[in-house]
């Protein structure tokens, strides 16, 4: 119970990275790709969902 | 609770692309490599695949020990400093990481891939350690107690902050650490975030006596040397649920040396009192030990270098599903008892 509510607080937190507006992709690849076109650094977060 | 693109976060994520990533499958778990038993971890990189920093980590008590807005903001203004002197030829490039694939773990084949289901991020970790269990390679201090506690060192942070000091405690004030200075570099390597900080510590050799950190005090680099502590690598298992360690089904605690005079027990032992009992202990057929009874020894083991418990002698020099002999006070009675580890399930 104790390690299911941390993991929900630790993903509330995650919601305050999820920014309205914010494109987030989700592959890998495309981002990289992306990255090196604009000459931007890459953000990239691991989410377990399980 | 939703940050803007106004908001401190929102402009500095806007300087990124951004990647959420919730499947392994095809990630290069040798250049993301971190502990995997966090829920959420973060990097900044550039497109040459060079990590600038880590944004994470964890403590045995909480998932969100180390996770707080405004060091995320401090981290990304990092990562966008890095990213400028990277292009400006400005910062020098680290060689990259071994590349290691989910598909290149045998067991994460056979028992993930193979039956289509996730690979979630903790099974990486569970199955290089199921491997290294089985190749004879698996070191618990390294692999079973990954990511040691800074503030086993008397490290504690003003979170919000990043890695600034908010009061410094046993080895670290010992080492000359000061409230208000700012670790820059742990054994000469940069960090700027907690998990920049606990990445690298983790990688510090367990059986290493010291270690240095370079901090920023009074806008100066100053080294010191820190002493490591006697079992500082320890950390609470309790949260990993499906660590490869023995499960035993009770928790001790040392006995004091004036206990063990009293009790006639070898006072350089790992002599224990028992103080919780899981249920599952019955069930599973792990053993009788009950609360109060004093373990001292382990098939005629009585001390060890560096387990100051018998259940810390147990994860440490027992394999999954040993059976072994353990030395029980109880009552003012000496008493031989069975015991069978066994494992945990690695699906939840």
């Amino acid at each position: 119970m104790i390690h299911r509510i941390a993991l929900l607080l630790a993903l509330s937190f995650a919601l305050a990275a999820q920014d309205e507006g914010i494109n987030w992709l989700d592959s890998y690849p495309d981002a990289l790709k992306l990255a090196k076109e604009q000459r931007k650094p890459l953000f990239v977060e691991f989410r377990c969902e399980a | 609770m939703l940050s803007p693109k106004d908001s401190p976060l929102g402009k500095q994520l806007e300087q990124y692309v951004c990647v959420r990533i919730t499947r392994l499958d095809n990630i290069d778990v040798g250049l993301f490599e971190h502990d995997r038993n966090n829920a959420i971890y973060f990097y900044a990189l550039n497109a040459d695949e060079q990590i600038y920093l880590r944004y994470g980590g964890r403590d045995s008590a909480s998932a969100e020990t180390y996770l707080q807005t405004d060091s995320l903001v401090l981290a990304l203004k990092q990562g966008l400093e890095l990213h400028r002197r990277y292009l400006a030829g400005d910062l020098p490039k680290v060689p990259r990481a071994k590349a290691l694939m989910p598909r290149e773990i045998p067991l994460l084949v056979k028992r993930t891939f193979d039956n289509h289901q996730c690979v979630e991020c903790h099974l990486v970790q569970d199955y290089q350690n199921m491997h290294r269990e089985l190749d004879g390679t698996l070191d618990p201090l390294t692999h079973l107690y990954k990511s040691p506690d800074i503030k086993t060192l008397g490290i504690f942070l003003d979170v919000p902050q990043g890695l600034l000091v908010r009061e410094a405690k046993g080895a670290a004030i010992a080492g000359g650490l000061q409230a208000g200075d700012r670790i820059t570099a742990l054994d000469g390597t940069p960090v700027y975030t907690f998990g920049d900080l606990q990445y690298r510590y983790d990688n510090v050799n367990r059986q290493a006596e010291r270690i240095e950190l370079t901090v920023e005090r009074a806008a100066k680099p100053v080294k010191l040397t820190i002493d490591l502590p006697t079992r500082w690598w320890w950390t609470d298992l309790r949260f990993r649920q499906s660590s490869v360690d023995p499960r035993l089904y009770f928790e001790d605690k040392p006995l004091t040396a004036e206990d063990k005079k009293r009790l006639g027990l070898n006072p350089e032992g790992f002599a224990s009192e028992v103080k919780y009992v899981s249920d599952f202990a019955k069930v599973m057929g792990a053993h009788e030990l009950k609360l109060g009874d004093v373990v001292f020894g382990v098939d005629g083991v009585e001390t060890d270098r560096l387990a100051h418990t018998a259940e810390l002698y147990l994860k440490l020099r027992t394999r999954v599903g040993a059976e072994v002999t353990l030395d029980v006070l109880r009552g003012g009675q000496r008493i031989k008892m069975p015991l069978k580890s066994s494992r945990m399930s690695f699906r939840k």
